[in-house]
This record gives C-alpha cells, structure tokens and sequence, in this order.
C-alpha cells in the first residue's frame, strides 16, 4: 500500500515532518504548597508549543498540580525540607510529565474513584485530586521505590489528538 | 500582586465573598478560614464571585464541600458567580454543578436568594 501521495491534514503533516527528538524539561522543587505557583508556570511553558489546545495545557497543568500536591501533603505529610522533581519530555506523539520523590510511597492509583452523585449527596469531601488526574490523562502509571528504583514514580502521559489520515 | 486575596461585602442578608489570583492546595487553607468566619457571624448566603480567580485546584473546591451541607440545614445557600472558563472547566470535570448553582451575573445571584426570601 503505497499512502505517499495521499494528501495529509495539515496538523498530522506537520508532526510527520517534524519527527523531532524529545524535548526534555527538569524542575526540582521544595516540598512546600508554596512552590505549586512555579511549578505550574514551569509546566505550562515546557508544553506550550507542544500542539495541545489551551484548555488541554490548562487541564495538564492542574494534573501535575494535583500530584505534586499529593506527594507535598500525603507523601512528605507535609515537611518541606525534602524535595520533589519533575522531568517533562514532549514529542510529536504528546507529552510524559514524571513527578519523582523520596517519601512514604503513596499510590494515587489505589485511591478508589468517587461515585460523584453519591459523593454530593452525602456531602464528602477531599479525594478529588486524584479523580481530577484519572479524568485529565490519558495513562497514569506509579512506581514505588524499592531496592533498585530508590525513589517514587508518577509518570502522567497526555497523546495528542491523532487526526484522521 | 498576592498569589490568592480575598475581599468580602454584604448586601442585606447575603455575603458576597470575592476571591483574586490562585486558589490551590497552598492557599485554600486561607479561604476556608475565610468562609468559615463568615458563617460563624450567622451569615447562611453566600455568594462566592470568581471574576478575578485565575486558577482553582480540587483543594479550592473542597472548600465548598466543608460548609454547604451547614448553611444548607440553615436554610442558606452557597452560590458560585462570574467563573472564568479556566475555573468553570474545573468545577464541570467534577460534576459540581450538580450541588452548587453556578450563575454568569453575580445580579443573578442576589436575585435568587431575593425570590427565596
């Protein structure tokens, strides 16, 4: 099958031609809730030119903002002399975010996901981060720390849209 | 400009609480403190106007889980105005608008709490 000649959409022949390497981006930040307003400008200037509308960038912003909140609060349980870090790589597939860090392992992908309509009837609250994330990206993977990978790994990986050929 | 301010008014009965810059798990803690003293001086209508919030994260909107079954039971009402896209599009991927009535105007706000007095 020969699909050479075939006219292309204009967005899918752009990151045909591009195929460019990855693009890495590296913060490391204090775990203090403080430190979420650079982190989410440091997120949203690494994937800005990345292809994804507005209000997807938007939305990704606040995943990362959800999970480094996370680690801050339920990992570090709130001590802020340990630190966080966040390695982005985008490339014409999307963007992989993995937040790394050295607490307590803590597993979003164990907290149950809310039934939202039992959630406001009986007034809960708390536990939406982790929902937010599951609704945002596309795979969430988490790997604890153990005697070969001695830190904990959130890796958060948003695809862009693959348009029709 | 302080990443998150809050400034407060009221109009007869209701309080209209205004909320500027970034609501996030660092700054929520301020609003719900906030929203709690409101309540404690025997105010139960709220309105919350987003016009200058720039960013809410789900500790942000955990705030309004804390203390709506309360001022509800009061007969009392917390009601959301003026949310920018951004903010909306928050409040929609948790189904929010559910439990919370979300109004463009905060005039339409004051307006319902007035035809439920």
């Amino acid at each position: 099958m020969n699909n050479s000649r075939m006219p292309l959409p204009s967005l899918v022949r752009m990151h045909n031609m591009e195929q460019r390497n990855p693009y890495r981006y590296e913060l490391t930040i204090p775990s203090d809730l403080s430190a979420l307003v650079s982190t989410r400008t440091f997120v949203e200037s690494s994937i800005a030119s990345c292809g994804f509308p507005d209000t997807v960038v938007q939305q990704i912003v606040l995943a990362v903002d959800e999970a480094c909140s996370n680690v801050i609060r339920h990992g570090y349980a709130n001590t802020n002399d340990a630190t966080l870090k966040l390695l982005i790589e985008t490339t014409d597939k999307g963007v992989t975010i993995s937040i790394i860090d050295s607490a307590k392992p803590f597993n979003p992908l164990q907290v149950q996901a809310p039934d939202m309509q039992e959630y406001f009837r009986t007034f809960q609250h708390g536990g939406l981060g982790v929902h937010l994330i599951r609704r945002i990206m596309d795979s969430i993977e988490y790997i604890p720390s153990s005697s070969s990978h001695p830190e904990n790994e959130l890796r958060l990986v948003k695809l862009l849209p693959v348009l029709p050929s | 400009m302080a990443e998150f301010t809050i400034t407060k008014s009221t109009l007869d009965d209701i309080a209209i609480v205004s909320l500027h810059g970034f609501l996030d798990a660092h700054t929520a803690s301020q609003f719900e403190q906030t929203l709690g003293e409101v309540i404690n001086q025997g105010m139960h209508k709220i309105i919350v106007n987003f016009a200058e919030l720039e960013y809410i994260s789900s500790a942000g909107l955990g705030v309004f889980m804390v203390f709506i079954e309360g001022v509800r039971a009061k007969n009392g009402d917390i009601k959301l105005a003026e949310m920018q896209p951004r903010v909306f599009t928050v409040f929609d991927l948790l189904g929010f608008p559910m439990l919370f009535e979300i109004y463009e105007q905060q005039q339409d706000a004051i307006a319902k709490f007035g035809s439920n007095a």
